[in-house]
């Protein structure tokens, strides 16, 4: 007979529980971006499935689990018109973890569940990027391991808290593989195939139009739009122009971008005055093709397809950013754009749609009349901005069908743009062509990080003319109202007319901690979201390893990872090792010789037992030598006389604590 | 037609396993060279998905995603490290079989030991297809394994091969070892169906009366713990509180021989099965009996020792000793 034949007790419902934790706990990140049917049917699946197993419910037989089935894939289909894609594929998986779950019988079902699991986290980090979900995952891919070590189990199922310290123990010795095969594992520069329905249009960012008047505020996004990371002293805050989108289409209230066209290498009508300014900027993904640069790019990191288009402009050809993108450049601060505009360029630039704006129009035809002198149209439209009225605000009232004229003459109270867009349309009415140009000012230092931030808050809108003489000057028309807006550019504060946030965000702590997890954040984005081909080969161009094959990069992974494997093994082999169980007697009768053998006995030989040295002891301390028996005879107890209960150790322990060798005859 | 040759590949690496490790003694320790790793289906579905995650990793070019994929990859390794390691240093004992009768299931008693000072997980004995419970060891513990095998003609039963297993942690990976031990047990022949009167009877089948070695009452006894209760003077405990026994004089005056010559008209087994069942019904009685087969001789003696001493002689008759 076996010793313990005990059959092992029925647990179906405690790993039913775990695997619906797993199935529910997976699903959850999805849950706002699925129709609401898929996370109801999961929640019906896995009460079903749980009552079925807890209160002998009936579960559906076989027919009515594949019409489910069918039914639910159609309605997935007629949901998202396909099955291919990030959005559609998750859902299709909650659809699946949903039917496998109600069905799940068996452990290989439920183990089918766990890889679902992981899976429906992988989709989940492809998806968001944010740190409170990354913490959620990271959490949550633990539970699923303790599930798998439950669910893997064939005898019945431990204690849960033992079990979470081992699947944590066993996540922790994966760590250093992990860290191996990420930083060394070859990474490919593009897609392998086409990516279908890559959601980047929710997250905001500059726009290829701008309409003055159709926004009544101005939506100040924390979000960062890039950092920068300057390689030597910064430029002044009225330096940080950020150059962007060129806006040079107008049809009286909208302004828009004639589109990316290349005219030859823009470069040859840049003029560069001064002192260089090297960077680094780390753009954060925008679904746009636009590449920032400080006003204006001299160089930039070739092979990363960035092209200089007409309007002097950076933009990534072909594709749009739709991860973190990193490009270093050289920008001069002053520069010529001493580009020579033919007849059709000036047509172009001077475009006024007819019959709109027409005062605006009037009052430009009046200057170039009277005044005629460009530069002095220019000072004198600054000097109304900055001498009447006008107000800056980040909530101005609705605009009609000519804004200009409205915003000019009646309203006065706006913001960037429409300041450039006035102030653009009057200068083409004045016979200066003119155009707007978008892009962000300004940025906050962090000295934590020791970069500059620049938020989608610090988008701006500036003009620029062009003179006979000097070619694209840039005016920012905004400057000469809310001064502070541009040379503080570093504060954001002045920007921002929600004054409750504003205030918030302005307490010294606040700020500091802000700053702290904005610079956590740039290293997060530096070595673990921004990983790409070109850090991985910083990394090893720094470790001594030059543009590395990919065959020799694997080989190098594959030997680390044999390497940190068998450190693991010899790890465990040293944990599992046998041990000799401690002797507690022996180890208390050593400490009474060591000190007898203070007290001038004399080292034990090798030779003599425990008795003899106990007499040969209490000779040499004669005023001891009852203590030095009671120990001997105690000690030789414990050895040779069988059933010696912890007490008497105890004892016996107590008795060489107490004894102090006498004096020495 | 394809099922012999697979077999025959399947058995390949068992057998050059076999030859590779020789003949176990009957207490082992597990080393590392003997211990091997597949992973198992499970394992290879999971190694399926790192794939996928991987190549959806670099499509969208994802770090993340790389983060977990290789994470998995890792835990995955850790995991058959563990896996590996859960069987390495365990001792196995052969504990004994008791002897069974043709057409039962011999059960061959392993002790397992995890002497080491961490626990063990999901230790799985398993012989011809059939496995054991999965069972946990904790630090320093031992535990009982019965392995249960068809025995089905009487001999000697010889457990050629059996594996120690275990699936711990998450069922990704299998590690085995084979262990060959000259673990044996003794399979009895099946008894014949009840009918055939013993030999000396000379009342009619089946007389469950009165029996003549009953009636030779010659005392009683004081008992011992070893005597059958059928023999305990139960009206003598009633009178006088002691436990006495019965003493008869049957056996010792009349040799009753149970012999190879009574049955001429069965074959070989059939003979052992009978007189399988008649040392059966004789025991049941409380008879003496002795055998006699060619070359060799029981003298009669009874009790349970006796009696397995005869169907020991009766399950090893006309088989080689040693193979």
């Amino acid at each position: 007979m076996t010793a313990v034949a005990s059959k092992p007790q029925d647990d179906t419902a405690d790993r039913l529980i775990w695997t619906a934790g797993v199935a529910a706990g997976a699903s959850l990140p999805h849950w706002p971006n699925l129709p609401i049917w898929i996370p109801a049917l999961l929640g019906a699946a896995i009460t079903w499935r749980l009552g079925g197993a807890m209160f002998g419910w009936r579960l559906p037989k076989t027919p009515a689990r594949i019409l489910l089935a069918v039914a639910a894939l159609a309605a997935v289909l007629a949901q998202y018109h396909t099955i291919n894609g990030l959005q559609a594929g998750t859902a299709l998986l909650v659809v699946m973890v949903a039917l496998k779950y109600l069905e799940s019988r068996t452990a290989r079902d439920q183990l089918v569940l766990i890889i679902i699991g992981y899976f429906l986290v992988f989709a989940s980090l492809l998806a968001d990027r944010g740190a409170l979900m990354i913490i959620y995952l990271l959490g949550f891919v633990w539970f699923t391991t303790v599930a798998l070590l439950q669910l893997g189990r064939r005898g019945c199922l431990r204690p849960g808290w033992d079990t979470s310290k081992r699947a944590l123990r066993l996540l922790l010795q994966a760590l250093p593989v992990t860290v191996i095969l990420f930083l060394l594992f070859p990474r490919l520069p593009g897609p392998l195939w086409g990516i279908a329905g890559t959601n980047t249009s929710g997250s905001s960012g500059l726009s290829d139009t701008m309409s003055p008047g159709d926004l009544t505020e101005l939506g100040l996004s924390d979000e960062i739009a890039f950092r920068v990371e300057f390689y030597d002293a910064p430029p002044g805050p009225n330096q940080l122009y950020w150059r962007g989108p060129v806006l040079s289409n107008f049809n009286g209230r909208t302004w828009s971008t004639d589109g990316p066209s290349m005219r030859g290498d823009m470069l040859d009508h840049l003029e560069f005055i001064g002192e260089p300014i090297d960077y680094r900027v780390m753009l954060e993904p925008h679904g746009r093709n636009w590449v920032f640069a400080l006003d204006m790019p001299q160089r930039w990191t070739e092979d990363r397809g960035i092209r200089m288009e007409s309007h002097f402009q950076l933009v990534r050809l072909r594709r749009s950013i739709g991860s973190r993108f990193d490009y270093e450049l050289t920008s001069y601060p002053r520069y010529r754009a001493r580009e020579a505009l033919t007849d059709r360029q000036m047509e172009y630039y001077l475009r006024l749609p007819q019959n709109s704006n027409p005062r605006t129009t009037a009052l430009g035809r009046e200057w170039r009349e009277q005044i005629g002198d460009p530069r002095e149209i220019i000072r004198r439209a600054l000097n109304i901005f900055r001498t009447e009225t006008f107000f800056y605000t980040l909530t101005p009232p609705p605009l009609g069908a000519n804004p200009a004229d409205e915003f000019l003459f009646q309203t006065r109270e706006g913001f960037c743009e429409h300041y450039s867009s006035a102030f653009t349309a009057l200068m083409r009415a004045a016979g200066i062509p003119a155009r707007v140009v978008t892009g962000y000012q300004g940025g906050e230092l962090n000295a934590y990080g020791n970069h500059y931030v620049v938020y989608q808050s610090n988008a701006h809108a500036w003009t620029e003319v062009w003179l006979e003489d000097e070619g694209w000057v840039r005016v920012d028309p905004t400057a000469a109202v809310a001064p502070d807006r541009i040379s503080s550019g570093l504060s954001r504060t002045s920007l921002a007319g929600q004054e409750s946030r504003g205030a918030i965000r302005n307490l010294p702590w606040v700020r500091q901690a802000m700053l702290v997890w904005d610079a956590a954040q740039v290293y997060w984005s530096d070595w673990v979201l921004g990983y790409g081909p070109e850090t991985q080969r910083d990394l090893l161009e720094s470790l001594g390893i030059d543009r590395p094959h990919w065959a020799k990069l694997v080989t190098l992974a594959a030997a680390a990872v044999l390497l940190a494997s068998g450190l693991l093994a010899l790890y465990l082999s040293w944990a599992y090792r046998w041990r000799k169980p401690k002797d507690r007697a022996s180890a208390l009768f050593a400490r009474f010789c060591r000190k007898l053998e203070r007290a001038a006995v004399g080292r034990r030989a090798a030779t003599e037992g425990p008795l003899t040295y106990g007499n040969r002891a209490a000779a040499v301390l004669p005023g001891s030598a009852g203590s030095i028996g009671t120990i001997t005879r105690a000690y030789l107890k414990l050895r040779y006389e069988p059933g010696a209960s912890p007490a008497d150790i105890d004892a016996f322990a107590r008795l060489v604590r107490g004894f102090k060798p006498a004096s020495a005859r | 037609m394809l099922a012999a040759p697979t077999r025959t590949l399947r058995a390949l690496p068992a057998s050059w396993a076999r030859r590779r490790q020789g003949t176990d003694p009957l207490s082992v320790t597990l080393e590392k060279r003997r211990i091997y790793i597949l992973p198992s289906r499970f394992g290879v579905t999971f190694g399926l998905m790192i794939l996928a995650m991987l190549l959806a990793s670099l499509n969208y070019a994802s770090s993340l995603g790389f983060a977990l994929t290789f994470l998995l990859t890792g835990l995955g390794l850790v995991i058959m490290r563990h896996c590996h390691n859960n069987l390495r240093g365990t001792r196995i004992r052969f504990a004994g079989a008791r002897p069974v009768f043709a057409g039962e299931r011999a059960e061959f008693q392993f002790s397992v030991s995890n002497d080491a000072p961490s626990q063990r997980f999901e230790i799985v004995l398993s012989a011809q297809g059939l496995d054991t419970d999965a069972r946990d060891l904790d630090a320093g513990e031992s535990q009982r394994f019965g392995l249960k095998v068809d025995a089905e003609r009487r001999g000697v039963k010889r457990l050629e091969r059996f594996l120690v297993m275990t699936r711990y942690p998450g069922n990704l990976f299998r590690a085995w070892a084979w262990v060959h031990m000259d673990a044996s047990c003794i399979v009895y022949p099946r008894p014949a169906p009840r009918g055939r009167p013993l030999p000396f009877d000379t009342g009619g089948e089946g007389s469950h009366g009165l029996e003549p070695g009953d009636t030779d009452f010659i005392g009683l006894a004081a008992a011992t713990p070893s005597d059958p209760p059928r023999r305990i003077a139960w009206k003598a405990y009633a009178r006088n509180d002691e436990l006495m026994v019965k003493q008869f004089a049957a056996g010792e005056q009349q040799a009753r021989m149970l012999s190879w010559d009574d049955l001429p008209e069965l074959d070989t087994e059939q003979r052992l099965s009978q007189l399988a069942r008649w040392c059966l019904d004789a025991a049941e009685r409380d008879n003496a009996v002795g055998l006699v087969l060619p070359g060799k001789a029981m003298p009669p003696g009874h009790g349970h020792r006796h009696l397995a001493e005869c169907l020991r002689v009766l399950a090893i008759f006309e088989q080689a000793p040693e193979r």
